[in-house]
């Protein structure tokens, strides 16, 4: 009886569930602080738990990634996650690319899947509104700057509040700005910031009166604002002293920290960790006041939030709707402001008691209140592009700020043109354009066709019994599996590529490109920092490779011979070839900091004057060979030592009966019979280094100073693909592809290797 | 092997080897003082590199905190399919590039290394276009292929330059005594060419374990991540959990260092003239 009562239950209960429980998949991708992930992870499990029927697959990505990474996943595959959270201006970026064959955006409009009422519980800064729509929903505000200080110092040196205006911060700073031991170096500075990153200059540009966007969208960056506050920059770094000669983010950050720094300029993700800091007093205030235009230093406020692909629909859509719905509710947003000192975007929030009282943010709310809103228009990308080198000109005394402000308005508008390049192109031609690249592609095909059918096949298959067509198939099976994977892999990508290079693809057009002919490869080609670029390259390919392989070889070589302890050194030497190289890299950049670095203090040690590195165009492009040398000699080195064990002793034996000396022995014994092996891990060496992307844009921080140190690659990373400009990034691809074929080629040749291939 | 090495030689090597080692592991060495430190600090103005308040709490949330062991299980198996796939295919085509003459041989050749040549701006968009359409997202199946290829052209170049130094007269011999290619191959010339093996093997180790790019493109799963993703999500926009980073980038480097210490004994000679004339 029981039994049957439990089995019934069963029966009524659990079988709907099965019915009906197909679970919903959610994937949400996001770029949270990593702080702030475990904050949202038990919301998420809170909401499974309440709809048993959804899992949320969340993912953090960078915010550059989590952009460029659902762009790809959204316009160009159709696909992505449901739901994408980050900060307001992606929605520009977002809403000018197109869906496949249509003229949806990527993300979708929200205004009709909500009521009204809902809409109306928001701040009106979080509704992000975008020609018309509504594409996000913020969850909180702010993402500004204010001026932090160290309530303890200013009081060390009997100051009891913080500044009000630029010439008190000045004059605060001088007082704070101390050499405690009385070495000559500056122990603690009045203040630090990014300063070389113009989201931090904005607030001064702003505070002067300036305004990046004129009425009409059009970049307005040549003004008396700019050059004013690029002067300000000036006199703090080089005629006040009382910012350091060299500062990003990481310097600035940790200098106020551990209590050597008086005051920064950090965001509100940064303020959490400076209140639990035992080194800080931790007080808030807003950028100063500017005399002189009658403002506050305005930072740029902006909100982040959530946007719906727009590829979901049905049940999908409504259960994305539910956890957006869940993750905007009070409760959600109380757990981070409260733990991460974010300010909520529903009204209800910010009149509530535990926000009204809590310090932080109230001055925080404060500094919004003189804030200006971020600009989510596409041309944002550019300006941050034009503004970074003419501050970094400004800082290292290569402009004057007259200069500085008209470069930056040229740069921008040059940048914002290559954005929409193409665009207008007229039909007709594009139909002719289209069908003779149409004939030439079937015609290429057709040829390559011919060829392997022809030159391989029929050569295979004739006189079946001879040994030579023996010997050919059996080395065929041997080399195809690995030909076919090399193939399948390459093939794709490479048409692609070319195809796009002859297109006018930018983000305006990513599913209707049209053929455009060689204009990309033109622009090129017409433009004068190619050519610097590029020799550039060369000199960074020759250095490197040039050492990797002098080092690596006589490491090989002194290593290659009884030694007591050779089998550590060995591990000890591959180390920096075995350890990520990000990590490492981004440890020569501390290394080479001017004023805290390892390098610096070594050279003063041997009585050397000491050199900033990173904020000169020569040293910090020397720096990144430092670098990439140390990154890459193990590599070459253990080629070596593989290639050195070919070679039999009896003919050092032999050589030495004849009498040669040790480095005859190198010269005529070692080095011909180690070139098999080195001259492909130098050829690819060659390649891997003129295409190193990585290397050069962490120790530079993309391209520090002034967009100076770049190589092809990176260039083509920061000049094209930062701004969408697809087409023009292909060609540039092929060209330096090209260039690399002719290179190596020659380098082959000259080596002669070809003789025995 | 017979050693003339005089004192003074042996002096003047260990000074210049020594030299190159402390070069070598000094950055290495800050990376560790990074992740002894508490809180999350990159830089520090003190060079002393086992800070005062060192904590072994950055590894310890490592594995409490974060599927730390799991992203190694993950890494482990791409990785070590990928590592066999490599010195299999590197190794048989390899010979064949060195032995044979057959059509294509040349091109094929040339071929590899011109998809090396590629530069990173031109592959990673179409690649993932490519990958989706295959709908090999958020499978490892399509990083394993990825990787393979990737790893494959320089291994089979390196593979048949070693080759190359092995004498021809080796499988004549053989061959005369009635052996069939594949046997020569496997038995004679394969055991012969062991350290480029262990360089193919380390090489494509290596390409697999560290790559982030096209891992964070394919994986949505924080479940199926790798090491080096893993690595990354502590990063964030501005502040990033630089001990976490560089304690977890440490413990990345221990299997290649356990694999290089233990690969190290087959990098020694296997070829003599002796051996030819045998």
């Amino acid at each position: 009886m029981r039994f049957s009562k439990l089995s019934l239950l069963y029966l009524i209960f659990i079988i709907p569930i099965f019915l009906f429980s197909e679970t919903i998949r959610i994937h949400l991708w996001h770029q949270m602080e990593p702080q702030k992930e475990p904050s949202l992870k038990t919301l998420i499990s809170e909401f499974e738990r309440e709809n048993p029927n959804i899992e949320i697959i969340a993912l953090h990505k960078g915010t550059e990634e989590l952009r460029t990474g659902y762009q790809a996943a959204a316009a160009f595959t159709g696909g992505g996650p449901e739901l994408v959270y980050g900060p307001m201006d992606q929605v520009g970026p977002f809403e000018v690319m197109k869906l496949k064959k249509s003229d949806k955006s990527i993300i979708m409009p929200l205004e009709d899947l909500f009521d009204e009422d809902f809409f109306a519980r928001f701040s009106d800064l979080a509704l992000v509104k975008y020609k018309g729509h509504i594409y996000q929903i913020a969850d909180r505000l702010g993402n500004h700057l204010s001026l932090v200080y160290n309530k303890k110092l200013f009081a060390e040196v009997g100051l009891d509040s913080p500044p009000q205006t630029i010439e008190e911060m000045i004059e605060f700073g001088k007082k704070l700005t101390i050499d405690k031991d009385g070495d000559g170096k500056i122990d603690q500075y009045g203040l630090v910031w990014n300063y070389s990153e113009p989201f931090w200059f904005i607030p001064f540009f702003g505070g002067f009166g300036g305004e990046v966007f004129d009425r009409n969208n059009k970049p307005n960056l040549n003004t008396e604002a700019a050059i004013k506050a690029f002067q300000l920059m000036d006199d703090l770094k080089n005629k006040y002293k009382i910012i350091p000669q060299e500062c990003d983010y990481d310097i600035a950050d940790n200098k106020f920290n551990q209590g050597r720094a008086a005051m920064i300029i950090n965001g509100d993700w940064s303020w959490g960790k400076y209140l639990k800091s035992p080194k800080v007093d931790f007080g808030l205030t807003r950028i100063p006041f500017v005399n002189e235009t009658g403002l506050w230093s305005s930072p740029y406020v902006s909100a982040t939030g959530y946007s719906i692909n727009s590829t979901v629909s049905g049940t999908k859509l409504d259960a994305t709707k539910k956890l957006l719905k869940f993750l905007l509710s009070e409760h959600a947003q109380r757990t981070f402001s409260k733990e991460h000192k974010s300010i909520p975007s529903l009204k209800s929030l910010q009149s509530d008691p535990s926000f009204m009282n809590d310090p932080v943010l109230q001055e925080s709310s404060k500094q919004i209140e003189v804030g200006t809103l971020m600009p989510i228009i596409p041309e944002m990308r550019a300006i941050w592009d034009a503004m970074r080198p003419a501050l970094q000109n400004v800082l290292g005394g290569q402009m004057t700020p007259i200069e500085a402000a008209e470069y930056q308005q040229k740069l921008a508008d040059e940048k914002i043109n290559s954005m929409y390049e193409g665009s207008e192109s007229s039909p007709e031609k594009n139909t002719l354009m289209n069908t003779i690249f149409i004939v030439l592609g079937i015609a290429l095909g057709l040829f390559l066709t011919y060829v392997f059918i022809y030159k391989f096949i029929l050569i295979l298959l004739k006189n079946p019994k001879s040994q030579e067509t023996r010997n050919s198939r059996f080395a065929v099976i041997l080399a195809a599996p690995a030909a076919i994977l090399m193939f399948g892999m390459v093939v794709y990508p490479f048409f692609y590529n070319i195809v796009i290079s002859f297109s006018n693809m930018n983000m305006t057009n990513v599913n209707s490109w049209q053929i455009v002919g060689f204009t990309q490869y033109i622009k090129v080609f017409s433009e004068q920092i190619f050519y610097s670029v590029f020799f550039k390259t060369l000199i960074w390919t020759v250095m490197n490779v040039f050492f990797h392989v002098s080092i690596g070889v006589m490491l090989a070589v002194l290593l290659n011979r009884k030694l007591p302890g050779k089998t550590i050194f060995r591990v000890l030497l591959i180390l920096p070839w075995a350890v990520p190289q990000y990590i490492t890299a981004l440890t020569w950049r501390g290394m080479f900091m001017s004023d805290t670095g390892a390098i610096n203090l070594m050279l003063s040690k041997i009585g050397m004057e000491s050199v900033n590195w990173l904020s000169e165009p020569t040293t910090a492009f020397i720096a990144c060979i430092i670098t990439n040398i140390w990154l890459g000699f193990p590599f070459m080195m253990m080629i070596a030592l593989g290639g050195l064990q070919s070679i039999p002793y009896e003919l050092y034996e032999a050589a030495e009966i004849d009498g040669a000396s040790s480095w005859k022995k190198f010269l005529n014994v070692t080095v011909p019979l180690l070139k098999p092996v080195m001259v492909p891990a130098i050829t690819l060496g060659i390649v891997w280094t003129f295409n190193n992307l990585n290397v050069m844009w962490l120790v530079t921080n993309g391209g520090q100073p002034a967009d100076k140190t770049h190589i092809l690659v990176s260039y083509v990373y920061r000049a094209a693909f930062n701004l969408y400009r697809y087409g023009y990034a292909a060609a540039f691809s092929m060209i330096i592809f090209v260039v690399l074929v002719i290179f190596s080629i020659t380098f082959m040749n000259k080596s002669q290797v070809a003789e025995k291939t | 092997m017979r050693d003339h090495t005089k004192l003074y030689q042996y002096i003047l090597i260990y000074i210049i080897i020594i030299f190159f080692v402390v070069i070598s592991i000094y950055p290495v060495l800050r990376v560790l003082t990074i992740s002894l430190r508490q809180g999350d600090n990159l830089l520090n103005e003190s060079l002393e590199i086992i800070p005062k308040d060192s904590t072994f709490e950055n590894y310890t949330k490592l594995f409490t905190e974060k599927p730390f062991l799991i992203w190694a299980r993950n890494s482990m198996l791409i990785t070590l399919v990928v590592t066999i796939i490599g010195v299999v295919l590197a190794s048989t085509a390899g010979y064949a590039f060195s032995r044979y003459k057959f059509p294509g041989r040349k091109m094929g050749l040339l071929s590899l290394l011109v998809t090396q040549m590629f530069p990173p701006t031109m592959l990673l968009l179409p690649l993932f276009i490519m990958i989706s359409k295959l709908n090999l997202v958020n499978s490892f199946l399509g990083l394993v292929i990825m990787y393979s290829a990737s790893a494959l052209p320089f291994c089979i170049w390196l593979m048949k330059g070693y080759y190359d130094t092995i004498p021809f007269s080796l499988e004549e011999s053989a061959m005369i005594d009635g052996a069939t290619k594949m046997f020569t191959f496997w038995k004679i010339i394969l055991p012969l060419a062991a350290p480029a093996l262990v360089i193919t093997a380390l090489f494509t180790f290596m390409t697999a374990w560290n790559e982030y790019i096209v891992a964070a493109q394919v994986l949505w799963y924080e479940d199926m991540f790798t090491l080096p993703l893993g690595l990354k999500s502590f990063q964030g926009n501005m502040t990033t959990e630089w001990g976490m980073y560089a304690a977890s980038a440490l413990l990345i480097t221990v299997p290649v260092v356990i694999l290089f210490i233990s690969l190290s004994k087959w990098l020694v000679s296997g070829l003599t003239l002796g051996s030819v004339k045998g």
